[in-house]
């Protein structure tokens, strides 16, 4: 399924630090390394502060990695600067969290969604209503709301016009960033439609982050887990029920309110909170929420190791 | 008798109506979920059990009981007996009815000392002590901190220990959880469980997590518009519904090892 020929963008050992107060320096990710695949869907889940975001945001070049490279078809992309960075940004293209908040107010959708295309002088100002009809139908919406505001729309409406102009320069990478959870389950659910369906489509690569483990079994490829900073386990996206090995991904799964759950059964959670990122413990990461924690696990940090075709863990319980 | 009786209940903001013709009676002990899409009312339904009815809000029509009490012809003095001692709220950020300005303890101290003839010192130790009783662990480190200082969870446990000091008959919940991670959830939903059945509160739970929703309750509230929709146990609701409304509902709530679109 996951073909080394397939890989579109590769991240190669990314750290990123950012400097805190007195002298002492946050890492948000280290030594993280992913790659995505031609058409496939890569979901990253981890707690909120994990460095989630912080990774896609290297991916869209919104940010620079302190240390690694990201390869995109081959090139790398982290150092790329002026006209060069600005022609590569047309192939992957980011939708946000709160649609309301990625919008200019005063802009009407129409310019919206042709605002990217003008940038790159796809497309003529003259031809921008047939362009934006076209984008909102494709994501289902009626040709109309092109002369509306954001603030007429409904939460899934705005996402939905979000889609359209991420999709608009017809992108190979799309990274959409909590792109549903402001909304209503019944909203949630066709937004996943549509994007899965213009995935198929267009075969376009989806770098997705969520928190929701049940959200992003369902239409995930590839499913990175992520603590404090690092990966901690990849796997497919349709063993992540059956097969999880590292304690933490086990713990998420824990945790999930399934509607087929066993409701007479105590919820299963990991107790505490993670620590902060200022001062990562050496070791283990995960050590003192690990309920299976050893001695080598305070002193060595585990290195992500192939369990399985596709599937790796960090973790000394599998070495 | 019920506890809380909701009769009829229409309230309106500004003469347009929001809510309309709510009947809900819950008995002591019991968890009621009240799920729904937003916009559907479920916030309006327990701002107006405890009087908090924003923007010139008011219920127009029908009756609120409480332990067979009408709520609505109350005074402020009234109200403050009432609020945070029988009856108590907990809301979706608990952060933000914190002063940011303050420290955690100056307020628990205050909130203490108005429900309570007891002196700094005491009303300082009360607090520690029901911080810790809810797992927060060094108390009075907390109550030295700024909201600011602790993470969501945290502070939503400082929300659930400040509304739980006079073990209130009934605990009023505006979305607890969904500003909090799965992990995080996962802990405080235990804690609203151990509530009931340490101190036998009734929980009226408002969430669009139909999944919590379903773990948590005796009786389960679909709104939809302003109105219930679909009302039942939590058998009902999950398996006996003929409502298609509720069934497109469960139907979208993503489950593991449930539909895959790819």
């Amino acid at each position: 399924m996951f073909d080394e020929k397939d890989v579109i963008l590769e991240a190669k050992h990314i750290t990123r630090k950012f400097p805190a107060s007195g002298g002492r320096t946050l890492t948000a990710c280290s030594d993280v390394s992913l790659k995505l695949y031609k058409g496939k869907t890569l979901g990253l889940v981890g707690e909120s502060g994990c460095g989630k975001s912080t990774f896609m945001r290297f991916l869209v070049s919104l940010d620079t990695p302190t240390e690694g490279e990201i390869f995109f078809h081959g090139k790398n992309i982290t150092q790329l600067k002026g006209e060069e960075l600005r022609q590569n940004r047309q192939y992957i293209q980011m939708v946000f969290q709160d649609p309301s908040a990625s919008f200019n107010p005063k802009m009407k959708i129409r310019d919206i969604i042709c605002e990217p295309l003008m940038n790159f002088k796809r497309i003529k100002a003259s031809e921008k209503d047939a362009v934006a009809r076209k984008f909102l139908e494709m994501v289902d919406l009626p040709g109309e709301f092109a002369d509306r505001y954001p603030h007429n729309m409904s939460g899934g409406q705005r996402q939905r016009v979000a889609i359209a102009r991420a999709i608009a320069l017809e992108p190979e990478i799309i990274v959409m960033d909590e792109a549903t959870c402001a909304l209503d389950v019944s909203v949630q659910k066709t937004i996943i439609e549509l994007v899965v369906g213009l995935q198929k489509q267009k075969n376009i690569s989806i770098g997705f982050i969520a928190h929701d483990l049940g959200l992003i079994q369902s239409f995930a490829h590839q499913i990175a887990v992520m603590y404090l900073g690092t990966i901690v386990e990849v796997l497919p996206g349709e063993e992540i029920s059956t097969s999880a090995m590292h304690p933490y991904t086990q713990a998420l799964l824990g945790a999930v309110f399934d509607l087929n759950m066993d409701f007479s059964k105590k919820i299963e959670s990991i107790e505490s909170e993670a620590p902060s990122p200022l001062d990562v413990p050496p070791g283990c990461p995960f050590q003192n929420r690990c309920d299976r924690c050893m001695e080598i696990c305070r002193e060595k940090r585990p290195a992500l190791i192939d369990v399985a075709k596709g599937h790796q863990v960090a973790c000394h319980l599998y070495t | 008798m019920a506890m809380l009786e909701l009769k009829d209940v229409t309230i309106s903001y500004k003469n347009v109506p929001a809510v309309q013709n709510v009947n809900l009676s819950l008995e002591e002990g019991e968890i009621c979920s009240i799920v729904g899409e937003s916009g559907s009312g479920k916030t309006t339904v327990i701002r107006a059990v405890l009087g908090l009815l924003a923007g010139g809000g008011k219920v127009t029509k029908g009756d609120i009981l409480f332990d067979g009490e009408t709520l609505l012809t109350r005074s402020g003095e009234e109200w403050r007996k009432l609020r945070g001692t029988k009856i108590s709220m907990i809301f979706q950020d608990s952060g933000a009815m914190m002063n940011p300005t303050r420290k955690i303890g100056d307020c628990f101290v205050e909130y203490i000392r108005t429900h309570e003839n007891i002196s700094k010192k005491d009303a300082w130790e009360k607090g520690v002590k029901m911080l810790e009783n809810m797992r927060l662990p060094n108390g009075d480190n907390v109550m030295r901190s700024y909201p600011f200082q602790l993470s969501g969870g945290m502070r939503q446990r400082v929300g659930i220990a400040m509304g739980m000091t006079y073990q209130p008959k009934l605990l009023l919940a505006d979305e607890p959880t969904s500003a909090l991670d799965v992990t995080t959830q996962a802990q405080i939903i235990r804690q609203f469980m151990e509530l009931r059945e340490e101190y036998g509160t009734s929980i009226i739970m408002v969430t669009h997590n139909l999944g919590v929703a379903a773990y948590m309750s005796d009786y389960i509230v679909v709104m939809k518009d302003g109105i219930i929709e679909d009302e039942g146990t939590r058998d009902y609701i999950l398996k006996g519904t003929r409502k298609e409304y509720t069934k497109t509902l469960l139907d979208a709530v993503p489950s593991l090892g449930g539909v895959r679109y790819v």
